[in-house]
């Protein structure tokens, strides 16, 4: 037994992203998933499953849970590690449709990530425990800073200057001037900009890092038998798939023997492939998780579409751009559209299925949605038809 | 910048006995009593043999920079930048994390050696690393 293209999304819902919703994770959590319901001509009677991304954010699954008032709840389900766990939660609802545990799940992500919890600013203080209590007390206290170390690594083992993060934030900000939905609509850089930016921490520039953003996104999984009987376009899922790596720690691996390839989108993508049947070649659009540049060089070697040391070539050659062989990050990725641990990678990628996106590609048949990293992480390959 | 305390370690039922060493401005790992391997981080359990059985190692306090950040952007009340933290590999093995104490614009290079100093705060004493000469 397989889950290849035996379940699809067939509903999407997003809010405004921002820097200040005005309203609660819970209210905007609310607004995508209706939204996504209705997408799918649903109703919240229909929904008997939710799955919930678990960390870092300050929705009680239960005042959702009574919000909506679903009277036919049977799944319930959260996946751990914080980014890591956004197409995980796609590979939970599909388990759950294929098995016949439930028939039709929503899973979601809702943040106020600027204007109440801010991931870029360290809030915590005193007593230091569980994995915080090596690095915290240091100094090493906010993602930038625990991946800089991964990306001075990269830099220096490949021999390349920050140019090469550079090209990853110019590539990014291109797609999202013109995504109206974007953070940074109509605010594209050049390298002399990424160049110029302040220092955040070294390696890194703010033209590195990931935008705190407000907003909410919603996707509704069925079993591709229901997606027939509905009235969107299905966005069939060709595999979905979870990985780890070895020593793992929360961004913080650095016990592990390279700090210059993520074992964990390694270990993500030997599954993920052979499950789609797919090659990375067959892939015609990669939204790839960018929380910081140097990640994504690392991710892009990951899944194959280069070899280790050798991505920063791909943006050189033109071959991630909108006309290029792998468009990626087609609506701006965290850097440029909006940072919403990954959902906003998943809903883009319906988009470009469906044919709807605003920076579309001609004749999508497969997009690779990839989640966070440094963690335990997931991923997942759409599919415009079943095969 | 919020009213936010200064971070410090607190020791658990696992990892009191490292902390406690270096209050004495001793830096120890854990050794694995049945492979030999070195445990870091802290744990009950060695990752290699599934042993619970382990001594705690004197670590010489030597070894080279594998990575590092220099922080120019102040995210955390209690650190104030530029400061640099380091990511050392210890000649027992296991890579520590820890800010390097040197005069502002001393230049770090990957595999530059170093060795451990002590600082003492409030809760807890800290090491740093130091250039060697």
């Amino acid at each position: 037994m397989t889950i290849r293209n035996k379940a699809a999304i067939v509903g999407i819902g997003q809010t405004e992203f921002s820097k200040d919703s005005g309203r609660s994770t819970l209210h905007m959590a609310l607004e995508s998933i209706l939204e996504a319901l209705a997408d799918a001509g649903l109703e919240p009677k229909d929904v008997d499953g939710v799955v919930k991304m678990g960390a870092n954010d300050d929705l009680y699954e239960i005042d959702l849970l009574r919000s909506l008032n679903l009277p036919n709840l049977r799944f319930f389900n959260e996946v751990p590690h914080g980014g890591g766990a956004a197409c995980g939660t796609i590979a939970s609802a599909t388990a759950a449709v294929v098995s016949g545990m439930a028939g039709v799940v929503i899973t979601f992500r809702s943040l106020n990530e600027r204007s109440e919890r801010r991931f870029g600013v360290s809030t915590i203080g005193g007593g230091m425990t569980h994995w915080r209590q090596y690095y915290m007390p240091h100094g090493l206290v906010t993602p930038a800073q625990w991946v800089a170390i991964f990306g001075q690594r990269y830099l220096h083992e490949y021999g390349y200057d920050t140019s090469a993060l550079g090209h990853v934030s110019v590539l990014t900000r291109k797609h999202a001037a013109t995504n109206p939905h974007a953070m940074m609509y109509e605010r594209p850089v050049t390298l002399e900009d990424h160049q110029n930016s302040r220092w955040i921490s070294e390696p890194l520039r703010l033209l590195d890092c990931c935008l705190d953003t407000d907003g909410a996104c919603a996707v509704i999984v069925v079993s591709a038998e229901k997606a027939k009987q509905l009235k969107s376009t299905p966005a069939y899922i060709a595999a979905a798939a979870q990985g780890t790596g070895s020593r793992a720690e929360m961004m913080t691996s650095y016990q592990r023997e390279s700090l210059a390839r993520l074992e964990e989108s390694e270990a993500t993508a030997a599954v993920l492939y052979p499950l789609a049947e797919l090659e990375p070649k067959d892939i015609d659009v990669a939204e790839i998780y960018d929380p910081f540049t140097p990640m994504v060089l690392m991710q892009l070697e990951a899944y194959g579409f280069a070899e280790r040391g050798k991505s920063p070539e791909l943006f050189r050659n033109g071959k991630l751009e909108l006309d290029g062989e792998t468009p990626m990050n087609t609506h701006g990725g965290h850097l440029g559209e909006g940072y919403l641990h990954g959902f906003g990678h998943i809903v883009e990628g319906v988009r470009q299925i469906r044919g709807t996106a605003v920076n579309q590609v001609p004749n999508v048949k497969t997009c690779l949605v990839t989640s966070g990293v440094g963690v335990p992480t997931s991923a997942m390959i759409l599919s415009k038809e079943p095969y | 910048m919020a009213d936010i305390p200064t971070p410090f370690p607190q020791p658990d039922r696992d990892t009191a006995k490292f902390w406690e060493a270096q209050n004495e401005h001793r830096l120890v790992f854990q050794k694995c009593s049945q492979c030999g391997s070195i445990r870091y981080l802290v744990g009950p359990l060695c990752p290699e043999c599934h042993s619970f059985e382990h001594e705690w190692a004197e670590s010489s306090g030597r070894g080279t920079i594998y990575s590092f950040t220099t922080v120019r952007h102040q995210t955390h009340p209690a650190f104030v930048p530029p400061y640099t933290v380091l990511l050392v590999e210890m000649e027992e093995g296991p890579r520590l994390v820890a800010q390097l104490r040197a005069p502002e614009g001393t230049e770090v290079v990957i595999g530059a050696a170093v060795h451990v100093e002590w600082e003492d705060h409030e809760k807890q004493s800290l090491p740093v690393f130091e250039l060697d000469e």
